[in-house]
């Protein structure tokens, strides 16, 4: 372990420890361009300029590329180190034009930051500036090559950590060009942590250009509900619109980066069409007005037809804490039944996933980055799980073999950055005894004799669930002993469903009589029941998703719900006696529009209420250990507190 | 499109080097031979025959400056502005090649000759300074040796 002394601190860090980093972990930030702990180190921009008084090397030295070794004495602070960022700042920003304030990146700019930092406020420099012609590079990302300081974290992040080949650097010395070969969209899915990577505003998110500034937005953590790898985000509102999301470190997770889903499928978070006010028989209500109604069929329904002909459906798209104030309510209601699942091959697949894996077995990513061979198993790795290629990609790199099983050779197979061998069965993947081998497979739809079969094979085990919180959904059916909806359905065992954010195919609904509905999206449930109950999506409620390795992740309510401001229906904020101008709003009012949507589990709650029993806290009983869960922590995996099977 | 017979002596160029990679430099110089400089058809056929992608082939392209990615003239010629030239005076010499050939650095004679560029060292530091026309190396160059050259480059084949 290496002692130094920076800034007369004295440090001890982890051999191979650069001297950057040994600094930013006493809380010193040394400025810097090219580095970034996720990348390989290019020592390009030169400005991390420290100098080492003492030691075994003594002078200026870049500190992102320095080894921190005993003895060295190191100041951030001495004048001549001092001098040269000055003057490394001021050459990179020779080129950089004065356009901070027409540009997206104001506000969250490293380049400000560090120009600032460096002493840098006055430009000598009366030359010309090289400019550049810029590319289309696809609905994502806008390019502005003028602004660019040759960092060169983009190429290294897109070619060599993301595996893409049709973005890389061109030209040489004062023309480096950032770019591809002919204007056209990005390839790689990961093309949106160019936004993210890069220092100043070469690449802007054009999903959200010109909305709004840093110090506008309203951020929370957040946790990706795409897919059940339950990456960490952050989104960006401003004025009830979400307008970006970019990536948060979570080292357990996703590291520093996200996929192009996590960061533009946003849509329909602040779609005007989404439903947001209460119904009853299709008029407008107010939201009490529909709980109570609600309570009142559901009751009414147990009276003529029997509890146990009632469902109560929920899906992988709740919250676990909906999912567990779901079975409350069935209990209360006089013992209806629970669904967390529809479909019955996903239900078999999910939980037997949930059942197999426990604490030894489930594969931590840096197991797959440090796998000695990986087993894909007939899945769609892109769809399913996009951020585990990387880590897939990591271990290939560093000489892992990867086989592909039983693949149907997916067409988004093409796209995997990495190469594989195919192969038929499992039996064919060349192993002995599982040693330092992850299997990765889809959960759903799965037979879970294969699963078993994969489970005893002493590999490590992902087994990706169908939705984001699939893995809650399978604990909550196996504690329950839930049936999925198709089943119920077909043996005739239930008449009337009420459901909260469940995806309901049409054809199961025909001979069922809905009760009410609850959601913030729409679908078939909703043109069958006769009662709507808004609700919140992720970004605007608090909750907790279990991922695939059954890592419970709690995320934040990010933004209040309502109707985005921009483009909101003069309605809303027009006079009914008077004609007025459109702008600004006339009538002021306290409640937001569009903002009366509840959480899942809340609705859940209050109907509780209403059918006479107590609501108790979601995480009660043996959940209690997830009440103080740190939206900014790394999660917890269920398995440590005894909550896996 | 390239004639088979230049697409087959390509391919086993490629096949017999260790990494494909390591042959991109011949096939670009082998297809800038053949289309007079390194079309962006040129850039998408040497992807093909190397395995990389176009962009791939294009980053080395653009850094090669012997590799055209424009249409240059017959012969082209690299003036040296380096350090040792420099100090030979090789600013008067590129003035003088841009006043006899009336083209600016980049530019190419209205006779489609000459393609003037300047370039960072050949070698030649002890014949400073130096140019190259179509290949050929020449140094210790003064004005009149450049009409020589010049003259003697054009009716050369």
């Amino acid at each position: 372990m290496p002692k130094l002394i920076i800034d007369d601190i004295p440090v001890e860090v982890a051999p191979g420890t650069s001297v950057l980093e040994a600094a930013r972990s006493v809380g010193i930030t040394i400025p810097h361009f090219c580095y970034h702990p996720a990348l390989a180190i290019a020592a390009a921009c030169r400005l991390c300029a420290v100098k080492l008084l003492d030691g075994p090397v003594k002078g200026i030295q870049m500190s992102c590329a320095l080894p921190a070794q005993d003895g060295m004495v190191v100041s951030t602070t001495d004048p001549e180190a001092l001098k040269m960022r000055a003057l490394v700042i001021e050459w990179l920003m020779l080129n950089h034009p004065h356009d901070c304030p027409v540009c997206d990146e104001g506000g969250e700019c490293l380049l400000q930051d560090f120009t600032i930092a460096g002493g840098h406020s006055r430009r000598r420099y009366q030359g010309k500036k090289r400019t550049f012609q810029n590319q289309y590079l696809g609905e994502g990302i806008h390019h502005e090559m003028n602004r660019c300081i040759e960092c060169y974290r983009c190429v290294r992040f897109y070619r060599d950590y993301a595996g893409g080949t049709d973005f890389g650097v061109m030209g040489s010395a004062g023309r480096v060009y950032f770019g591809r070969f002919q204007e056209g969209p990005l390839e790689s899915p990961f093309s949106g942590n160019l936004v993210d990577i890069c220092p100043t505003g070469v690449f802007t998110d054009k999903t959200g250009r010109f909305r709004a500034r840093y110090w506008d937005y309203q951020f929370a953590p957040s946790i990706c509900q795409h897919c059940s790898v339950g990456c960490n985000t952050s989104p960006q509102n401003f004025q009830r619109e979400t307008i970006k999301i970019v990536g948060r470190r979570n080292d357990q997770v996703n590291g520093w980066f996200i996929c192009d889903r996590a960061r533009f499928d946003k849509s329909y978070l602040n779609d005007p069409q989404r439903p947001r006010e209460p119904r009853l028989d299709g008029a407008t209500c107010g939201y009490d007005v529909a709980v109570d109604a609600a309570a009142k069929s559901i009751a009414e329904f147990v009276r003529k037809n029997g509890a146990d002909k009632l469902a109560l459906v929920g899906s992988t798209r709740l919250s676990l804490e909906g999912m567990i104030l779901l079975a409350q309510l069935a209990e209360v209601a006089g013992g209806a039944k629970v669904c967390y699942f529809d479909d019955a091959g996903q239900q078999q697949g999910s939980l037997a996933a949930a059942k197999l894996l426990h604490e030894e077995n489930a594969a931590y990513v840096k197991d797959i980055e440090q796998a000695q061979w990986i087993s894909l198993h007939a899945l769609d790795l892109m769809e399913e799980g996009p951020m585990l290629a990387l880590a897939v990609r990591k271990a290939f790199l560093a000489g892992a073999q990867i086989f592909l099983v039983a693949g149907d050779m997916l067409p988004a197979m093409k796209v995997l950055p990495f190469k594989y061998t195919a192969v038929e069965t499992l039996d064919q993947v060349p192993f002995e005894g599982g040693g330092k081998g992850v299997i990765i497979c889809g959960a759903g739809s799965k037979d879970p004799d294969l699963l078993a079969e994969m489970a005893s094979s002493g590999a490590k085990l992902v087994m990706l669930q169908p939705g984001p919180n699939g893995f809650a959904a399978a604990l909550l059916a196996q504690q329950h002993a839930a049936v999925p909806l198709a089943e119920l359905v077909a043996a005739r065992q239930v008449q009337g469903v009420v459901c909260f954010e469940a995806d309901v195919p049409e054809m199961l609904l025909s001979d069922l009589e809905v009760l009410a509905n609850a959601d913030w999206r729409r679908g078939a449930v909703e043109a069958k029941a006769p009662i709507f109950l808004p609700t919140t999506t992720w970004a605007e409620s608090d909750g907790t998703a279990i991922n695939y390795e059954g890592r419970a992740q709690r995320f934040e309510r990010s933004r209040v719900a309502g109707l985005p401001l921009k483009g909101l229906d003069p309605k809303y904020y027009g006079s009914a006696t008077e004609a007025v101008s459109l702008h600004p709003p006339r009538v002021h009012r306290k409640d937001v529009p569009g903002g009366a949507e509840r959480d899942a589990w809340q609705v859940m709650a209050q109907l509780i209420e209403r059918l006479g029993g107590e609501a108790l806290e979601p995480f009660s009983g043996k959940w209690r250990a997830l009440r103080n869960l740190d939206p900014e922590g790394e999660g917890v995996r269920i398995f440590e507190m005894g909550l896996g099977e | 499109m390239i004639p088979e017979t230049l697409k087959t002596s390509l391919q086993a160029r490629v096949a017999s080097a260790i990494t494909a990679r390591e042959a991109a430099v011949d096939v670009m110089k082998e297809l800038q031979a053949h289309y007079g400089w390194l079309t962006d058809e040129a850039v998408q056929e040497a992807a093909a025959l190397l395995g990389l992608s176009p962009l791939q082939v294009e980053e080395l392209a653009t850094f090669y400056e012997m590799i055209y990615r424009r249409p240059v003239g017959k012969k082209v010629i690299h003036v040296c502005d380096s350090i040792s030239c420099w100090c030979a005076d090789c600013d008067k010499i590129i003035q003088y090649l841009k006043d006899k050939l009336g083209v600016g650095l980049g530019g190419t004679t209205a006779d489609g000759m000459f393609t003037l560029v300047p370039c960072c060292c050949m070698g030649m530091c002890g014949d400073s300074p130096a140019m190259s026309v179509g290949g050929v190396p020449y140094g210790r160059l003064t004005p009149e040796l450049v009409d020589e050259i010049l003259e003697a480059e054009r009716h050369k084949p």
